[in-house]
């Protein structure tokens, strides 16, 4: 079998594909429900101190992340799209403890975050397994490994150099 | 739009006087930093459009003036040139002015940050789903 677990940067979306041993309904539970998202939301050692959802198109959520070092981290966005156990599409910024919006560089981020994106979540049964399929709509990332690939560096360099 | 104006004004002015003067330098990127949130979220835009990307990677290997970036198109010429006024808005390219000629010139810089921010962004969801994956293995276990 290939290497299901993928993350690939193809056409114009940020994808990421991963295969879950757990059956649908669990794994969406876990992306919908607030006591579940708010045990795995975040990377090893960071816990989720708050969470708030209101599922259904047009609610929004407001989740927070605090890292180990207690620096909170809040994301906020709106639903766009539900089918339940199947799809996902919600729109994703950083936020403050209010929930309002805030560029990235409110939390010391570069300038070139955009300041909402749009994420698309699928779900399939897979072989009693769950398949998760996110992408980041609208991000050329894939156009831009081309443009970044080996060869380019130096320019990078000399051109960076010139600059200053 | 009047507001519009006044920053590419100001824009063509500050890289005209840039040079090798670093105050200078770091003064405009500081001012350039604190412009538009629009234009900054524009850079995604901006690269999504395949001619861009060809202009930028004509660019990135030597600066061209603006006859010679067109010459490599079948587009028209004012084309050419509303696309290399978007990625100059986005501070990806930046517009010298050598004597008469106004060369292009790629801030490769500037599209390496966006690039970086792609791969950072990637690396977080890939960390928060290892968390899920876990998490979801906890959870079975307890209800066996």
């Amino acid at each position: 079998m290939n290497n299901p677990n993928d993350t690939t940067t193809k056409h114009n979306t940020l994808t990421i594909t991963r295969i879950f041993d757990a059956p649908v309904d669990l794994v969406w539970r876990s992306w919908t429900e607030p006591e579940h998202l708010m045990k795995w939301w975040g990377p090893k050692n960071f816990t989720s101190p708050a969470c708030k959802i209101d599922f259904r198109v047009g609610g929004k959520y407001h989740f927070c992340m605090r890292t180990p070092e207690g620096q909170d981290l809040w994301s906020t966005g709106t639903y766009r799209e539900i089918v339940p156990m199947k799809k996902i599409v919600c729109t994703d910024s950083f936020a403050d403890a209010d929930g309002n919006v805030v560029p990235a560089t409110h939390y010391g981020m570069g300038e070139d975050f955009p300041l909402e994106m749009e994420v698309n979540i699928t779900f399939e049964e897979w072989d009693g397994k769950t398949k998760m399929t996110l992408r980041h709509i609208g991000l050329p990332a894939g156009e831009m490994e081309n443009l970044t690939s080996a060869g380019w560096n130096e320019s990078f360099d000399k051109l960076a150099e010139s600059l200053t | 739009m009047h507001g519009e104006a006044g920053i590419r004004a100001m824009k063509t002015f500050s890289s005209n006087h840039l040079r090798n003067q670093k105050v200078t330098h770091t003064f405009a990127t500081d001012w350039l930093r604190n412009e538009n949130e629009a234009m900054r979220r524009d850079v995604f835009q901006a690269i999504a459009d395949p001619t861009r990307r060809e202009i930028i990677a004509m660019l990135a290997k030597e600066p061209l003036n603006l006859n010679a970036v067109a010459e490599n198109f079948d587009i028209s010429r004012p084309a050419v040139s509303k696309h290399i006024k978007i990625l100059s808005e986005c501070g990806l390219i930046m517009i010298k002015q050598f004597g008469r000629e106004r060369y292009c010139q790629a801030r490769l810089g500037k599209l390496k940050q966006v690039t970086d921010w792609v791969e950072k962004y990637r690396q977080l969801w890939e960390a928060k789903l290892n968390a899920l994956d876990e998490y979801l293995h906890e959870l079975q276990a307890k209800k066996k």
